[in-house]
This record gives C-alpha cells, structure tokens and sequence, in this order.
C-alpha cells in the first residue's frame, strides 16, 4: 500500500515485503506541508519481531486488508490488538479494504467492514491500490486527523515518541508517519 | 594521171571559173568518175587515131607553157618568145600554129564534153533524186520531231501531274499523322496524370520523355511550341511530384515504390540529383518529425514559433517519457527507412554490376554509394541532436528510480541502434545520458543516503528473518543482475570474455532486421514496461544470451518468494527464536542490511546502463557501505569504559573510520550541505538500550548490528568479481575498497563487543577486592585469593547471559571468540593492574599472585571455548619479573612497553625491596624514558 502511494503507480510485480521498506512524501493538509515517512511493514509474522519497533513512535496507522480475502478481514483484531498495544495511545488508525477494484470477488462487503471500524473506533475506506483509488486520500485522511488532535491538544507533538517534528519553518511539520500493513499478500496478487 | 587531172582542172578553170561540179558524195566518188572519164577519154582516142593523130600532134606541139593553171599569160608568153628580129613570116607562122592548136585543142575540147554529157546528165538525175529523196526525209523527220514533240509534251504534263499529286497526298497523310500525334500529345497530359497519380512514376516519365521527343520532332509546328512547353511544365510536375514520393519514403520505406522512384529517377538521369533530394528530404523529416514530435507534447498557446530547443524546455516533467519514446519512435522509422534504403541500394548494385558494366551507371552508383555512407553519420548525428536536446533539456532530477532507468533504457537502445547503423559510439548522446546521469545520480545518492540515515535511526537491530542461504540476489532488485553476478562470482575468470562481445546487441539479429519498416513496431514500443530491466530484449552487456536469463529470473521469482512463504509457519519459530535451521546457521542481518542491498541492486543496475558512470556508481555505492559501517561503530563502540587499557580496535580500522568520518559525515556545526555530498552523522535509535546490564548491555543488538556489517561486507566480497568487470577500467578504487574497507569490517567486532565485555566485569570492585589483599605472606599458599571467585562468579553471570542471549540470536564463534577474548584481556589488565597496587611484595605473595592467575584463567578456559587462552603473558611475564636481576630488570623496563608506568614503578618497588639506591636509579630511568617516549 505505501508502496503504492509511494510511487503512485501499480507494481505488478510487487513482492512480498521483507522487513520494512520505507517511503516518504510531502503531502499538503490545510496548507501545511507536511512531510511523511512511510514505513510499510511486513505483514508475515516471523518479521513481527522486526517491525514492533516501528509502531512505536508511529503517529498514525494504516490498517489494510483485502476485501477479496476473508481470512485477511479475521486477523484483523489480532493485528489492531498488536497496534494497541505497541502503539502509542493517541495514534490515529485507518482501517484500509484493498482491492476495490475486484469488486467481483469480494468476500467482505463495505457493511461489514465498517462496522468493524465502528467498533474499534477506526476510520475506514476502500482503496485500489491498482488504480489508485482513494490511496491518496488515505494518507490525506489519516494526517488530517493527527492534525486536529495536535490542534485539539490530544496529543502532544513534543512529547518524545509522539512521532511527530516540527520543521524547520513554523509552517512546516515533519510528521512522522509510520504504516501498518497488515496483509503481505494484498497487493501482490492482484 | 596527176598529169591528166591536172589538166581537166585546168581545162575547167579556162572555161570559166564558176562553172563547178557540186560537190556532192566523197572525194573518192569524185576521183573514180573522172578516172572512169578519163579511160574513157583514152578509148576514143584508141579508135580515132589515125583520123586525129594529125590532132594529137598538133595537141603535143602545145607548149606546156599552155598548160599551167593560173597566172599564164598567153599573150605575154607569145610575145616574149618572138626572136628580137621581127620577121612577118616568122610571125604568121607562129599564128597559123596557134590557130591550129586553138582548133585542135577546142575541137578536143567538145569532144571530151560531148563524150561526158550523158554521164553528167545521169549523174545529175541522180543527184536530183538524191535531193528529192532528202527533202523528203527532211519532212519526215521534221513531223517526226513535231509529233514526237507533242507526245512528249503530253506524256510529261499528265505524269508530273499525277506525280505532285501523289506527292501532296503523302504531304497531307504526313500532316494527318502528325496532327494526329499532336492530338495524343495532347491527350497524354491527362494520361499522365492518371499514371502519376497511381504512383506509376517510370511509365509517367518514359511518357513524358517519349512526349518531348515527339514534340522535338514536331518543333515547326506552331501550336507544338506551346505544347511542349506544357509538357515541360508536366515534365515538372512530375519531378515534383516524385520528390513529394520520394520525401514520403523517408517516413514509410516501400520497395515498389522505390523502385519505381528510382527507375523514374533514372530515366529522367537524375540518379544522382534524386540522392542528394532524398538525404535533404532524410534531413527535413528527422527535422520535422522531432519538432512535431515534441510540439504535441508541449502546451499549445506558447508553443508557436519557437525554436527546438526552446520547445524541449517546455515539455513538462511528467511528458517527457511519453515524449521521448514517441520522438525515439518517429526517429526510428526515419533511421529505419533509412536503412531499408541503404539496403536497397546494396542489392540494386550487387544486381546491376552483374549485368552492365556501364562506365555511367558505374559512376552514379559510386556516388550514390558514397552519398549513402556520408549520410548515415549526418542522419545518426542529427538523430542523436534532436534526442541530446530533448534529454538535456529535461530536468530528470525528481523521476523515479524506475522512470530514470526507463529514460535510460530507452536511450541505451537507441544507443545500440546507433551503433548497429552506422557502427558511431554516439558519442553526443552519450554525453547527454552522462550528465543527465551524473545530475540525476548526485541526488538519487543523496536521497538514498538520507534514507539509509533514517533507517539507521529507526533501526531496533532486531534480525530480518531469512533463509539460511540467503544472499543478495535473491532480492528482487537483483533480479535482471542475478545470473550475471552469479556467473561472475562462479566461474570467475571465464567469463570475462562476455563484456566484449555481448555489448553489440543482445540477440543474434538487429533491430533493423526485427523492426521492419512495414510493421508499425518500433524497438521503442516495449520500453514502456515498467520493470525496463526485467526486459527481456535489453541487452546485458555482462549477461549471458538475454533469452536464458529472462526465462530464468521467471521462473526463480515465484518460486523464491514461494519458499518463504511456505517457510513461514512452519519455521517461524526457529527462525525467531534462534537462527538456525537444521544446523544451518541463518545470516544476521537488519532491516537496514537489506535497505543497503536492495540500493545496491538499484545501483548496481543503474551502474550496468551507464557504465561509464559506474565509477561514480560504485563510489556512491562505497558510500552506502562506509555509512553503515561508520554508523555501526559509531552506535556501538561509543561506550567503551575509560580505563588505561589498550584500545582494541585496530589503527587500520581506526584510519578508515576517520576517513569515513572527514569524507561522508557531515560536520554538525557547518550549515547543512545540500550537495548530497555528506550526510548527517545518525543518531542511534532510542529504542534501543545499551546499558541493562540484564540484556549483557544491549549484546543482542550489538551482535545483530556488527554481524549484519560482516554480512555485507561478505555481500561485497561476493560482488566483487562482477564489479571488476563492470570496472574494468578503475580498479583501483575497487581494489582500495576491498583491500581498506570491506577487509576492516570485521574488525569492528573487537571495540564493540569490547564494550560489554569490559563492562561485565565490575573492574572497580575487582580492583578494591585486590588492594586488600596482603602480597607478603611468608608462606606459599595453597589457597587462591578471594577476589578470583568473585571475578569468577561475574563471568559465571556473563557466561549465562550470553546462553540467553544465544537463545534469541546465533552468536557465531567469532562473536563468542572476541567476546572472551576480550573479557580474558580484562582480567588480564585488572590482574596487573592490581598486582600494581601494592609496592611490597615477598617471594610468597608473588606465588601467590600465580596462583591466583592460574586459578582464574583455568576456570576462564571452563567457561568459554578459546584456546590457548590469550594475553596470558601479559600478566605471567609482569608475575615472574619480580625474580629478574637488576640488569636484566632495566632492559625488561625498557623492553616492555604495554605495561603502564605505575605498573613497572610498582614491580621496581617489589624488586628492589632491600635495595634504595637501585629501585631510585630504575625509577629515575623509567621517568626519562617515559618521557622520551623511548618507551
């Protein structure tokens, strides 16, 4: 998924990722420009290990899973669990269902899945990673919304793992943003 | 008988002179009658004798005188013959004489007459009829002539008439003919125009030509001036319009109507001019085509009217892929009819120099000949012109790593094509290539660098779990390179030979051969697959034949990524929990191991399309590695004790991270570099805890940190044949980093495993335990000091912590080796150091200190697998000086260097407890060297 919003066009042959791969980009919200480092992290579980420690200090996670897979839509709550528990307390989620374009497939439908976000307190959206479909937006989302808890005083940008820099600038945030993919396989079958 | 003639003659004249005999018939018809007369005369004579002989003698008496024929005067004769004395009788007798003879002669006279009247009469009757009969064929002839004449006349007249006539016939059926001709003529232009207009460019012209010959032939005619004249004006529409065809071939090549172009071309004997007109046309379309080209890519409102360069400038960043493959693919039709014409004209010549050898033709198709080779360079000049512009023009620095190397690709094989046509090196277009790729390759480095600090600064230094045979080219990045490397890292020195021979192009045939004019594919079309190095037609200059390794790289990618998901839950454990996999031991290696990888597989492939910026290439590629390795020392190494110990990295080990440290690392009080060129020094993670004494003072990171660099290190060595090849040409930077940095990278362990293993032992307890020990004892003890069990029980601890810490991570026997090694030179230092403390010493106290040192090193070797036990010396030979002589004991002080001065004062003070003078003297000795430093 970062991989996506990263290079802003599909990989056929995107891999499973080993470790973590990183990206960043400089996105606009209300103005700002903000700065994201984009952590896309393995989704396999021998690279748990590696990718903890990426949660923490993470200021905000993209949760995704695979509308064409049910067995992704299940682990969820281990991995939202996972996030909790690692994470800070005030990072934003994003509770992400890939592939909207295979729509023919889909084993997850849109009610379902929010529900689920509704549940756990989560934003959701659907996203094509293939056509790019709501990819930006996503990130657009998700940073938006750590924007207004930094505004709203929840959360505290100088408080040391909050994830979050100020730049140079007073305009400039440099927000760290650290991603939580959660299905390895979601985008490279497509 | 002339006698006689002469007498008729003279007779005749006597009697009259006019009285002539016509002279009609010869001379001969003459002669003979009056010979004929003259017999006769003879005969009569013969009968008449006697009566005339009287007569005859008075004829003889005649005097000759007589007989003269002109001039005689008989008068004058007579008298002058008279004697002087005239005597009548004499006179009259004479008279009497003269009047006989005139008798006789007259009478002879007549008679002779007489005799020939009836013969003149005859003759004369004759001569009348004679006359008659002239006269009459006088007439004969006269209406002969007249008649003749008339017939004549009338013959003639009627014949000529018919004759002109005949002629005028002709004359008019001549004119009909030509009039006729005219007519054609006439009627050609629109036949013409019907055969030029089917492309018919010979037969057109045959035409024409035929047409103005007639029309030469038919000059004086009026109304053919005029028609000659339009047909010159066809004759030039016509070029014309084979021009229009001809520049049409430098689009779309197409041999029939070539061939009908040159064929025209030839007949009108323009061979020659028709070249020249095709290499302008050539020129015009690249010309035309890149401008058109790049106008349809440029915005339309400020694009009139200007300039190709200035026009490049306006492509927009995200036009410039989809403009270069469309100027590539529009050039290349060009360059490819090129070559097809090129081809043409290859086979016309082997065809017609079998056939004639026409000292002409000859000569046209040298200088065609010559004309084409002149123009492939211009062509491919002008090709590489256009391109260079657009490239250069374009500001490549913010692409992608992918659409960079799609931009090289794509000019790579336009490179190729450059040289498979016209064997150039393309130099100009490399230039361009090179400093969009050094400009772009500057800041990619750069980025890359930043985020390889960022990953250093996110890095927990927790293992990447991997297959236990993992290696760098099983990273997707290294998949186009994979065969090659492994190539070159298997069979070594064999392979060298590929880098000659497959930089021409990849498969057999050309591009040429593959992309024909007549199908729309152009090299140019695949391009635009977003993976350009898995590609299969992209030639590898270092790859074996590409097919192998594209079917090969299909294959091995799934079934790559197959395998680690199937090991996923079933070795995930093993894999977690301790590194090893059926007694294989899995690399160690980070997060930021693979980031710097799969960088170098970027770079590597980036290296591969620009090889003549793989120097750059691969001292950026240095630079990833020395950062890793500077940041790896720097995290882990920074916390060493401060004890007077001998620092245990190495001085090589210590000049290259200062190297490293001047070169790459930026000066955090100078303002920010924006070069690229140095990189902030990373700060480590503050996840990660160096200083719990529980975790062996963050061993496990550690380890995983420093084993990881030895990986990539090792990841080098494994490149390394394959980057000797890539460059060829400087090696000697590739040998100074093999033989510098990589070889140095394991030596890291030894400051960084240094640091926990001097801070499990508690040094300064160790250090107070000893000071209260009591080294003059009388006695040889049996039993050890108590400071050996509590240094022991602590390694005991480390001991134990390190078979924890071996149950998350393999601690391979180098790690366990340096780890020991270093608390064995600990426990060394700390025996030394506090057998320096005390200042007496007996020969008791001594032994003990042997003791002790036995005893704990015996145990030491219980706990740890090094064998011998190092720096076991350094505290044996520091024991045993203390029974050296004096003498011996200055050149020891000298000699023994790696004992600090507090430590030889305390051995001199033991030595020469009895003696003041010399324990002064060594002092003072040991002073002066120490302060020399000749020591």
């Amino acid at each position: 998924m970062a991989h996506a919003r990263y290079a802003y066009a599909f990989k056929n042959d995107s891999s499973h990722t080993i470790g973590v791969e990183f990206g960043s980009k400089i996105i606009n919200v209300a103005g700002k420009s903000v700065k994201l480092q984009i952590w896309d992290t393995a989704g396999q579980e021998r690279f748990k290990s590696v990718t903890r420690s990426y949660y923490r200090g993470a200021a905000g996670a993209l949760l995704v899973f695979d509308i064409t897979n049910r067995e992704s839509f299940n682990a969820l709550s281990n991995w939202l669990s996972d996030a909790r528990a690692l994470a800070s307390p005030n990072i934003v989620i994003l509770l992400i269902g890939n592939k909207k374009d295979l729509d023919a497939d889909r084993e997850v439908t849109f009610l379902e899945a929010s529900q689920f976000a509704q549940e756990n307190e989560l934003m959701f959206l659907e996203t094509s990673a293939k056509s790019g479909e709501n990819v930006e937006e996503s990130f657009l989302k998700c940073s938006k919304t750590i924007l207004a808890k930094i505004q709203a005083g929840e959360l505290d940008p100088e408080r040391i793992g909050s994830g979050i820099q100020y730049g140079d600038s007073s305009t400039r945030r440099l927000l760290q943003e650290k991603n939580r993919r959660q299905q390895a396989d979601c985008i490279c079958r497509m | 008988m002339e006698d006689l003639k002469f007498k008729f003659f003279e007779l005749i004249n006597k009697q009259g002179h006019g009285a002539k005999i016509p002279l009609v018939g010869t001379v001969n018809d003459f002669e003979t009658g009056t010979e004929d007369s003259c017999q006769d005369d003879i005969k009569i004579e013969d009968t008449k004798t006697e009566q005339t002989l009287a007569d005859q003698e008075v004829l003889d008496s005649v005097l000759p005188e007589y007989f003269q024929c002109d001039g005689f005067d008989s008068a004058l004769f007579e008298l002058k013959k008279l004697p002087p004395v005239l005597n009548k009788q004499c006179i009259e007798e004479v008279c009497s004489q003269l009047e006989r003879q005139h008798r006789v002669v007259s009478k002879q006279v007549l008679k002779l007459i007489l005799d020939k009247t009836v013969v003149c009469e005859e003759e004369f009757a004759r001569v009348l009829e004679t006359k008659k009969l002239v006269g009459e064929t006088v007439d004969a002839v006269k209406r002969a002539r007249t008649d003749l004449s008339l017939a004549h006349q009338h013959f003639t007249t009627a014949s000529l008439g018919i004759l002109a006539n005949y002629r005028k016939r002709t004359l008019v059926l001549d004119l009909l003919r030509s009039l006729n001709t005219i007519k054609t003529l006439e009627r050609t232009e629109a036949r013409l125009q019907e055969l030029l207009s089917n492309g018919d460019f010979p037969g057109a012209i045959s035409l024409l030509l035929e047409c103005q010959g007639v029309a030469a032939t038919y000059r004086h005619f009026a109304c053919v001036a005029a028609l000659s004249g339009k047909l010159q004006d066809t004759l030039d529409m016509a070029e014309e319009q084979l021009d229009v065809a001809l520049s049409k071939m430098c689009y779309k090549f197409e041999a029939d109507i070539y061939n009908k172009l040159q064929a025209a071309y030839s007949l009108l004997g323009k061979t020659r001019t028709a070249m020249d007109q095709l290499l302008m046309h050539f020129t015009s379309a690249i010309h035309n085509s890149a401008f058109s080209v790049v106008h349809s890519y440029v915005e339309q409102n400020n694009s009139t009217k200007k300039q190709y360069n200035e026009l490049c400038k306006c492509v927009q960043e995200t036009d410039f892929i989809p403009c270069l493959v469309s100027l590539c693919q529009a050039l290349w039709k060009i360059v490819s009819s090129y070559h097809e014409v090129a081809c043409w004209h290859q086979n016309h010549f082997s065809n017609s120099t079998a056939t004639d050898d026409n000292f002409e033709s000859n000569l046209n198709e040298q200088y065609v000949r010559q004309k084409l080779k002149n123009g492939l360079d211009r062509l491919w000049h002008d090709v590489q012109t256009r391109v260079s512009s657009l490239v250069l023009a374009v500001n490549l620095i913010h692409y992608k790593v992918d659409e960079f190397l799609q931009v090289l690709a794509i000019l790579h094989r336009l490179e190729q094509i450059g040289k498979e046509f016209s064997q150039s090196e393309s130099e100009e277009l490399q230039n361009s290539i090179r400093k969009q790729s050094i400009l772009y390759f500057r800041r990619y480095h750069a980025g890359r660098l930043d985020e390889l600090r960022i990953f250093l600064e996110n890095e927990v230094w927790t293992p990447c779990p991997v297959r236990p045979d993992f290696s760098l080219v099983h990273l997707q990045e290294f998949k186009g390179l994979r065969c090659s490397v492994q190539q070159c890292s298997g069979v070594g020195s064999s392979s060298s030979h590929g880098s000659q021979d497959g930089s021409v192009v990849g498969s057999g045939d050309g591009y040429f051969s593959r992309f024909t004019c007549s199908t729309s594919n152009t090299p140019f079309d695949t391009i635009l697959d977003p993976n350009p190095l898995a590609d299969s037609s992209f030639p590898d200059s270092i790859n074996e034949p590409s097919g192998y390794f594209s079917e090969e790289s299909d294959e091995e990618g799934p079934e790559l990524h197959g395998e680690i998901a199937h090991n996923d839950r079933s070795s995930h454990n093993r894999y977690n929990k301790k590194n090893t996999l059926g007694g294989e031991t899995c690399p160690l290696l980070t997060n930021t191991t693979l980031t710097v990888l799969r960088h170098c597989g970027k770079y590597l492939q980036m290296s591969r399309l620009l090889r003549f910026i793989a120097a750059d290439v691969f001292v950026c590629l240095i630079q990833l590695f020395e950062y890793y390795l500077y940041s790896v020392h720097y995290f882990f190494a920074s916390d060493l004790p401060k004890y007077q110990i001998e620092i245990p990295s190495s001085l090589k080990l210590q000049s290259v991270l200062k190297r490293i440290g001047d070169s790459l690392i930026q000066n955090p009080s100078e303002p920010h570099d924006e070069s690229g060129q140095t990189v902030p020094a990373a700060n480590i993670s503050p996840d990660v805890d160096l200083t719990n004494s529980e975790q062996l003072f963050g061993l496990q990171e550690r380890v995983v940190a420093v084993e990881s660099l030895v990986f990539l290190a090792e990841q080098f060595k494994y490149l390394r044949p394959y980057l000797e090849q890539l460059l060829s040409a400087s090696k000697h930077i590739l040998t100074t980093f093999y033989s510098e940095t990589v070889e140095v990278a394991p030596e890291v362990r030894h400051p960084v495993y240094s640091c926990v293993s001097y801070r499990s032992v508690d040094t300064q307890q160790a250090l107070a335990l000893m000071a209260r020990v009591n080294w003059e004892v009388s006695d040889v003890m049996s039993q050890h000091s108590p400071y050996v069990d509590t240094l022991f029980r602590e390694l005991q601890i480390f001991s134990m912590r390190l078979n924890e810490i071996e149950e998350h991570v393999h601690l391979n026997q180098e790690v366990l080796d340096t780890l020991w090694e270093n608390v064995v030179r600990l426990l060394s230092f700390i025996l030394v150091e506090g057998f320096s403390i005390s200042n007496k010493c007996s020969n008791g106290g001594r032994a003990l200190m042997q003791l002790d040192f036995t005893q704990l090193f015996s145990q030491v070797e219980k706990l740890c697998t090094l064998r011998p036990l190092p720096h076991r010396d350094f505290v044996d030979i520091y024991v045993k000086a203390y029974y050296l002589t004096d003498p011996v004991l200055e050149e020891f002080i000298k000699k023994h260097k790696e004992y600090s001065v507090k430590q030889l004062q305390a051995l001199i003070s033991c030595v020469c407890q009895g003696n003041k003078k010399s324990k002064q003297r060594l002092k003072t000795l040991l002073d002066e060297w120490d302060k020399l430093g000749m020591r």
